[in-house]
């Protein structure tokens, strides 16, 4: 391959990467905006930012997005651990095919059907639609994509390395505490902040399954950006890029640190 | 092996929470929203919903979420080709994927947003018409306006599979291909694209499913304009409180999917 | 004190409806001395391997670890370790803490655990190299590391898993010098499978050569060299020049259309045989005094000796190595002794096989 790039592509990547960037930019700088509206940059200000920290609705509400991210995506993860680990040792291939099928059902299946289906389950199931409701959907959304991020490491380990363990006197729970779990724990870091940027993302889900006033973040910016243009949730928007370079941070450095190939992203 | 030989019962009792995830959170919802749709609005057992979903309201509603995915999921793919292929010519190419990647992990709602402003009737796209001297346009509320701003949302989806396809493609086949006497063209035609096509059927899977059943795009973006099977879904459930219609559409963008995923027929990559 | 320690009695290992792995198999280990399991990839070696160390269990069989019945022991409260193929080294530990994985599973005090690990990293010369990381460490590094982490917890027998395999020829000579020295250091039983037959002569006390689940032959490397069983036998283990036969009567033997001299009796008049005669047991001559007349297809030269390769006029192949040159296309005598032609009978167990050589010796014993 040629490594050298004509100018005609680099015009071509500048102009994806401008257009990528550009609203998120937009968004950010808009947010500084003395004004209140989206198109006339009248001064800057941090008016915005000092409203969005008086709002002590959405500050409540930033909580209850916090605390459901979190509480989903450790729980997710020890399920998803379990799961990951069942798949592995499943001996036939079929049981194995079938259990890896169903996991990728609900990566797959579209937000909103999810979102409908759960509201059936919750309903049927007699659970009131609020923090019980989101939290257990969250947690459910997510075991599957932590499950895609341990396996390939558990894929990874060679099978002598259990043998070794047991060779060498290990019982099965030291095999699993000693050998597998430290061997996994990039995989198991990865899904579990997938897990947490999934929560963190989810609209629709949450949308269907949320009630008696408990909202989160995605679902009060609909609400709010169904009512037109309001600068501060530009201001809380520059806020969420900020945190979400920073996960993504976080991420590259676990990832890097783990000797993970490349970037993580890429390989589960 | 290593759970040879120990007691049954703890031998199965961490494979619990997992298998009763699948029944609860992957099985039960199918089958009841398989239920649901054979109950009529008033909660009676019928097949109305399905008579419905075949008159031409409803087969026009699914034709055109059909054409808006398709138109979706080819000009992302048009775009992410070419991007990914450039890409995996730079020098840093895990860092520039990264950045492709990042915006993707931003919330989808403040994306939607920053388009409500950008192409409001005084945003930047119409000042910038205006600089033109073309003039002010109505952009938002468009056609338009919704299929540009779900390819911008979906294009990283698209990009990353294709770059890792191209990038795994080992560079001694393209001089192989070149010492053997074929042009650019060819060597792209015979060699390049069918070795990651498998790339690009995870890309189309990932953008079309999606593509068919956003809603909130269609409502803050296309201004109701634009009625997608999700759409009509989330209509059904939360305004109408129809579950049975809701359950039946859902019932056919499962069907929808499931062919999609057995046509495309490649294994699936976690975003 | 009983010098077995391990013991298989007619042990199969089946998978589902496949064909049996291991076939109803016996064999007995003793204390202290080197054995090799050799045969062809898939023929069962690993599997006895496995089933010593418990990490699968047979079908039918008892396997007896001193005299005990340890069929469904786990592998975990065996007095076995194993050294690995790959070597199975945890890439999260370090070379320390690899050795030290199997004492501190045991709990053991941590000063007791320092002694332990530095005496068997110094065993394996690998001393000073106890905070690095596998990964900075070499092939055969690895492998001294796979074997310190299997000798520190004093099993009475060490199984090796073709463990030389991944190392290139120079180093595997190397190594197998040192496992042979090792083991004479020990004195524990070592148990090494390799399909490579040329390892398995220079290495071993006793051979076990194993095909299709079966053990062919057992015995110590110049009783498998020099009197073969059968012909899978004669064929793995070196080079051999295999022809079909017929025994006339005692000490008359008949192939490629002659009748020969031989050191064989016992048999049944006019029972086909198989015809073994070794690669280096053949001598150039000229072509009246050779036994046997070939035409010289093609001739290597392998640094010892050459390798000449011809055809008799019934199109036999006839594999000669020779310290003289030969030209290709002449025709060539080829004399041999008569002690150089192994007879084996077909389909003949290792019990009559051994009873008929034992005949051999008393009749030679007897005769001078």
């Amino acid at each position: 391959m040629d490594k050298k790039m004509t100018p005609l592509s680099k015009l071509f990547l500048l102009v994806i990467f401008f257009i990528l960037y550009a609203p998120i930019f937009f968004l950010v700088i808009f947010s500084f905006n003395s004004g209140e509206t989206m198109y006339d940059f009248k001064g800057f200000s941090l008016e915005w930012y000092r409203e969005l920290f008086q709002d002590t609705r959405l500050l409540i509400i930033v909580l209850n997005t916090v605390v459901v991210a979190l509480l989903s995506a450790l729980i997710s993860t020890i399920i998803g651990v379990l799961g990951a680990l069942a798949i592995h040792q499943a001996k036939k291939r079929q049981t194995k095919n079938t259990l890896l099928s169903l996991n990728n059902i609900l990566i797959v299946s579209p937000d909103v059907i999810i979102g409908a289906s759960f509201l059936i389950l919750f309903t049927m199931a007699g659970i009131k639609l609020g923090f019980y409701s989101v939290l257990l959907s969250h947690i459910a959304f997510s075991i599957p994509i932590v499950v895609l991020m341990v396996l390939p490491k558990l894929m990874e380990m060679s099978p002598t390395l259990i043998d070794a363990a047991r060779d060498l006197g290990a019982s099965r729970w030291n095999v699993l505490t000693k050998v597998i779990i430290p061997f996994i724990i990039p995989g198991i870091f990865a899904g579990f902040f997938m897990a947490l940027t999934y929560s963190f993302d989810d609209f629709a889900v949450t949308f269907f399954v949320t009630g008696n006033g408990f909202s989160t973040l995605s679902v009060e910016i609909y609400s709010l950006a169904r009512r037109g243009i309001s600068l501060n949730i530009n201001a809380l928007s520059a806020l969420l890029f900020l945190f979400t370079m920073l996960l993504v941070v976080i991420y590259y450095f676990i990832t890097q640190r783990n000797k993970v190939n490349g970037m993580g992203v890429r390989k589960h | 092996m290593w759970i040879q030989m120990e007691n049954k019962l703890t031998k199965n009792l961490y494979l619990f929470p997992y298998l009763l995830w699948i029944a609860l959170f992957v099985i039960a919802p199918i089958l009841l929203v398989l239920y649901y749709s054979f109950f009529d609005i008033e909660g009676n057992l019928s097949l109305i919903n399905y008579q419905k979903f075949f008159t031409p309201v409803y087969l026009k509603m699914t034709f055109s979420s059909f054409w808006y995915a398709f138109l979706i999921t080819a000009i992302s793919l048009l775009i992410a080709y070419p991007t990914a292929y450039l890409l995996t010519k730079t020098k840093h190419k895990q860092l520039w994927l990264l950045l492709i990647i990042v915006p993707s992990w931003i919330n989808l709602l403040l994306k939607a947003y920053a388009f409500i402003g950008i192409f409001g009737t005084y945003g930047a796209a119409n000042s910038f018409l205006n600089l033109m001297g073309i003039g002010s346009q109505q952009i938002l509320f468009t056609d338009f306006s919704f299929i540009f701003v779900s390819v911008y949302i979906f294009i990283p989806f698209m990009i990353l599979p294709i770059f890792n396809s191209l990038n795994e493609l080992n560079p001694t086949l393209l001089d192989a291909a070149n010492d053997l006497g074929a042009s650019k063209w060819t060597t792209f035609r015979r060699v390049i694209f069918p070795l990651t096509i498998d790339g690009v059927k995870s890309g189309c899977q990932v953008v079309f499913i999606p593509a068919l059943s956003l809603f909130m795009l269609t409502r803050l973006i296309a201004g109701n304009r634009v009625i997608t099977l999700g759409t009509s879904i989330e209509q059904h459930f939360l305004v109408t409180q129809d579950w049975g219609m809701g359950s039946t559409i859902a019932v056919f963008l499962i069907i929808i999917m499931v062919v999609i995923m057995v046509v495309t027929n490649t294994r699936k990559r976690g975003v | 004190m009983n010098s077995t320690i391990i013991q298989f009695t007619q042990v199969t290992k089946q998978y589902d409806n496949d064909p049996p792995v291991l076939n109803d198999v016996s064999f007995k280990i003793e204390r202290g001395k080197f054995y090799t399991l050799l045969g062809p990839s898939g023929c069962g070696k690993t599997t006895i391997l496995r089933l010593i160390a418990g990490f699968t269990e047979a079908s039918k069989g008892e396997v007896l670890f001193n005299g005990k019945k340890i069929n469904h022991v786990p592998a975990n409260k065996r007095q076995v370790n194993t050294v690995f193929q790959d070597y199975a080294l945890f890439p999260h530990l370090n070379v320390y803490e690899n050795v030290a994985f199997g004492l501190r599973i045991k709990k053991m005090k941590n000063a007791e655990v320092d002694r332990k690990v530095k005496e068997a990293l110094s065993f394996v010369n690998l001393k000073g190299y106890e905070t690095r990381e596998i990964r900075e460490m070499s092939g055969g590094q690895r492998q001294r590391v796979a074997i310190a982490r299997a000798i520190v917890n004093e099993p009475e027998v060490i199984l090796l898993d073709e463990p030389l395999s991944a190392l290139d020829l120079k180093l595997r000579t190397e190594m197998q010098y040192e496992l042979r020295e090792l083991q004479r250091r020990l004195g524990i039983t070592f148990i090494f499978v390799t399909h490579d037959q040329e390892e398995a002569l220079a290495m071993s006390d006793e051979i076990f050569v194993i095909n299709k689940g079966k053990i062919q032959q057992s015995g110590t490397p110049i009783d498998i060299y020099d009197e073969p069983i059968n012909r899978f036998v004669a064929d793995f283990i070196g080079e051999s020049n295999i022809v079909t036969g017929r025994m006339i009567e005692d000490y008359k033997v008949e192939f490629v259309g002659k009748e020969f001299e031989c050191v064989d009796q016992g048999l049944n008049p006019n029972e086909p045989v198989d015809i073994v005669i070794r690669p280096e047991d053949l001598e150039i001559t000229a072509l009246e005094r050779g036994k046997l007349q070939v035409r010289v297809d093609s001739q290597l030269f392998r640094g010892v000796h050459y390798e000449i390769c011809g055809y008799d006029k019934d199109g036999n192949e006839w594999l000669v190595h020779s310290t003289k040159k030969a030209t290709v296309g002449d025709e060539i005598g080829l004399y041999f002794d008569s002690e150089a032609i192994h007879v084996m009978r077909h389909g003949e167990t290792e019990e009559e096989f051994d009873r008929r050589l034992e005949a051999y010796s008393d009749v030679d014993t007897n005769g001078k």
